[in-house]
């Protein structure tokens, strides 16, 4: 069995701080594996030591934060790391990211599961998995929770707003986790020293045939809460009160 | 010069902090109100390789080095304030090295696997009744009969003796003992490793007994007595009559890894008192931080705290040229002055910022709801001397600057 496990180097927002206005500093935060990233290597290493796996990460972007994840990937276990070198990083959106990791998958490969974060930490779009799929034309189960190999079957859940799903799939498939899927593995000293004489091969967007597109974001906005301040006063009539708010809380949902 | 940490250290510490936020921080109340850390949590430590780290992997070390065993202290106390875990952990790491330095190799490959694994434990045995920093002067007696020493006495403020008790395996000392004429003085101890239960099994002739200390209460401290206890002489620590050398060399890497962990304990306080000033509001609607009677204060423990954590790391950076690279251009007693600077400056930095802390906090810190008083307590043990007495650490520094006839032990 051969695995990919693309992964983003993401904003590692329980270290970021705030001006005093409520703006975050995104440009000191520190970054790292997006969370749910980290979920999917961890399942991508314990088929590696249930089914003898090899497994394979690879990241797009270019610089030593990006070869650090790819070498904590390593020390979680993962056995090949490639870099997608893209200069420009963040001006790439989950179109031109997914069709990049599909080429790789088609150079590298094949592989019999492509698994990776269902949205990341920061732009939670949950687009990258389906891209991929769709790119290479395998199926996709997105948002497990749970992932198991058996007799040449993966078998994945999902726990949605109306059940909780199974689907049992042959593969090649691509999967995305959530971060309900495992707690991850913290690296140890040992495979943190380990990683660092390991080999992070990096190729190109040329290399992969990949013309990359700019799509430009014109605007984001914020979700803001807009309060509707009504305020009865239950000082002089309670019974009649209550009755209001329950009213309009009912029709509000 | 370079101040700064390599990539491995950077990596190693984000992954204890990540380890202690998972295991340690939701237990630390916990731990020091229940007085013992989980037998379970000991275990997952060491399955981490938080034990035994500067111990080569050849004998189950981590083959790391002193600066990321104080790295882990630093960060475990963070997490532990009441440095109950950061304590076990530096205990665990320090003292193993000395066992692979200078035990006999089937004796280092007995014991070092099962302490890195977090199965045994692995400490000191060395204050006596009459007084802890008159080692020289320690009474316990070790008589060779054949191959085997017979060992007599009394050893007192140990630490990790329930923890030997519970553990799978048990565990050990590095116990010093006099070998010969007691006029001879600190050149009259061995070293020994002193196993006193292994495999499940309690040795004969050992008779521990536990304390109820106020502080740092997960790690047990206790004494014991040695009654015609027998250790084959393959136990021994290095050659006769230098156990004194080795003891010195032990409590200089033991010192260092004290002090990051008093440090890291300091490092929680100093943020519990940032959130603290910042948040609570007098005198309408004033926060305590904007008072510079509070703001410079916090400004000048910041600065203690820091002033203690380069001496560390500059001792810990230190004690790696010669006991990890063996670089031949430094020697054992060139870490002396280095460790008593950072063991007299740190734990005491963290005094002040603890008493500091719990003025700020007012009559909310006397009440066992605020867990500052853990902290303070915990740390405040090496304040007073555990692991080297602060006027101890005095005497080593003004000897090297006044000369020895100036200055008497």
């Amino acid at each position: 069995m051969k695995i990919l496990t693309p992964i983003k180097l993401t904003l590692d927002i329980s270290q970021l701080k705030y001006e005093s206005s409520g703006e975050p500093l995104i440009d000191i935060a520190p970054r790292k594996i997006g969370d749910s990233d980290k979920c999917a290597i961890e399942e991508a290493v314990r088929l590696k030591e249930k089914h003898n796996a090899y497994t394979v990460a690879v990241t797009v972007g270019s610089g030593p934060e990006h070869e650090r994840i790819i070498r904590d990937a390593y020390a979680m276990g993962i056995d090949e790391g490639y870099i997608v070198e893209v200069k420009e990083y963040e001006n790439l959106q989950a179109i031109t990211i997914g069709e990049i990791i599909a080429s790789l998958a088609k150079k590298t490969g094949p592989y019999d599961l492509i698994i990776l974060g269902a949205g990341s930490l920061d732009t939670h779009s949950y687009t990258l998995g389906p891209i991929i799929a769709s790119k290479i034309g395998v199926p996709i189960i997105a948002g497990v929770d749970s992932l198991s190999y058996n007799d040449g079957v993966f078998e994945a859940r999902c726990v949605m707003e109306d059940g909780t799903y199974t689907y049992r799939v042959s593969p090649p498939i691509v999967v995305t986790v959530t971060t309900e899927a495992n707690e991850p593995r913290i690296p140890t000293l040992k495979t943190i020293l380990r990683s660092k004489k390991m080999e992070i091969k990096k190729l190109t967007a040329e290399d992969l045939g990949i013309e990359l597109k700019r799509i430009e974001i014109e605007e984001l906005k914020r979700y803001v809460v807009q309060r509707k301040k009504i305020i009865w006063d239950a000082g002089e009539d309670l019974e009649k009160a209550i009755e209001n708010l329950v009213r309009v809380l009912t029709s509000e949902v | 010069m370079d101040f700064e940490f390599s990539e491995d250290e950077v990596r190693f510490r984000e992954s204890v902090q990540e380890f202690c936020k998972r295991y340690i921080e939701p237990r630390w109340v916990e731990i020091d109100e229940r007085g013992r850390i989980p037998l379970d949590l000991i275990k997952k430590m060491g399955e981490q390789g938080l034990f035994a780290i500067p111990v080569s992997e050849e004998y189950g070390g981590v083959g790391g080095t002193i600066t990321m065993a104080a790295i882990a202290a630093e960060e475990i106390a963070y997490h532990d304030p009441s440095v109950a875990t950061a304590v076990y952990t530096l205990l665990n790491n320090g003292w193993p090295l000395l066992v692979e330095r200078y035990s006999r190799e089937d004796v280092k490959k007995e014991i070092l696997p099962k302490v890195a694994g977090g199965e045994a434990f692995y400490g000191i045995a060395s204050t006596e009744s009459h007084g802890g920093s008159d080692v020289a002067g320690i009474k316990t007696t070790a008589v060779k009969k054949n191959n085997v020493w017979i060992v007599n006495g009394e050893k007192t403020y140990i630490s990790g003796i329930r923890e030997i008790q519970e553990l799978a395996e048990g565990g050990g000392y590095f116990l010093v003992a006099k070998t010969g004429k007691p006029e001879y003085g600190h050149r009259n101890i061995t070293a020994f490793n002193l196993i006193v239960r292994w495999n499940g099994k309690t040795r004969q002739g050992w008779k521990p007994t536990i304390f109820e200390e106020i502080g740092r209460r997960g790690i047990s401290t206790g004494g014991f007595i040695l009654e015609d206890f027998e250790i084959d002489d393959k136990y021994r620590i290095g050659e006769e009559n230098k156990g004194f050398y080795y003891l010195m060399e032990g409590f200089n890497v033991a010192r260092i890894l004290v002090a990051a962990a008093t440090i890291g304990s300091g490092r929680w306080a100093l943020d519990q008192a940032i959130e603290w000033i910042k948040n609570r509001k007098l005198f309408e609607g004033r926060p305590l931080a904007s008072f510079q009677a509070v703001s410079f204060r916090l400004s000048e423990l910041y600065g203690e705290l820091e002033a203690a954590r380069l001496l560390t790391y500059r001792a810990a950076w230190l004690a790696d040229k010669i006991y990890i690279q063996k670089d031949p251009k430094w020697k054992e007693k060139d870490l002396n002055i280095p460790v008593a600077l950072c063991k007299m400056k740190a734990p005491e930095a963290t005094t002040k910022i603890y008493e500091e802390l719990m003025k700020w906090y007012g009559a909310y810190a006397y009440t066992k709801d605020c867990n500052a008083f853990r902290g303070w307590l915990g740390t405040f043990s090496y304040t007073i001397g555990a692991e080297g007495a602060q006027n101890i650490m005095r005497i080593i520094i003004a000897r090297d600057l006044i000369g020895r006839e100036y200055v008497k032990g």
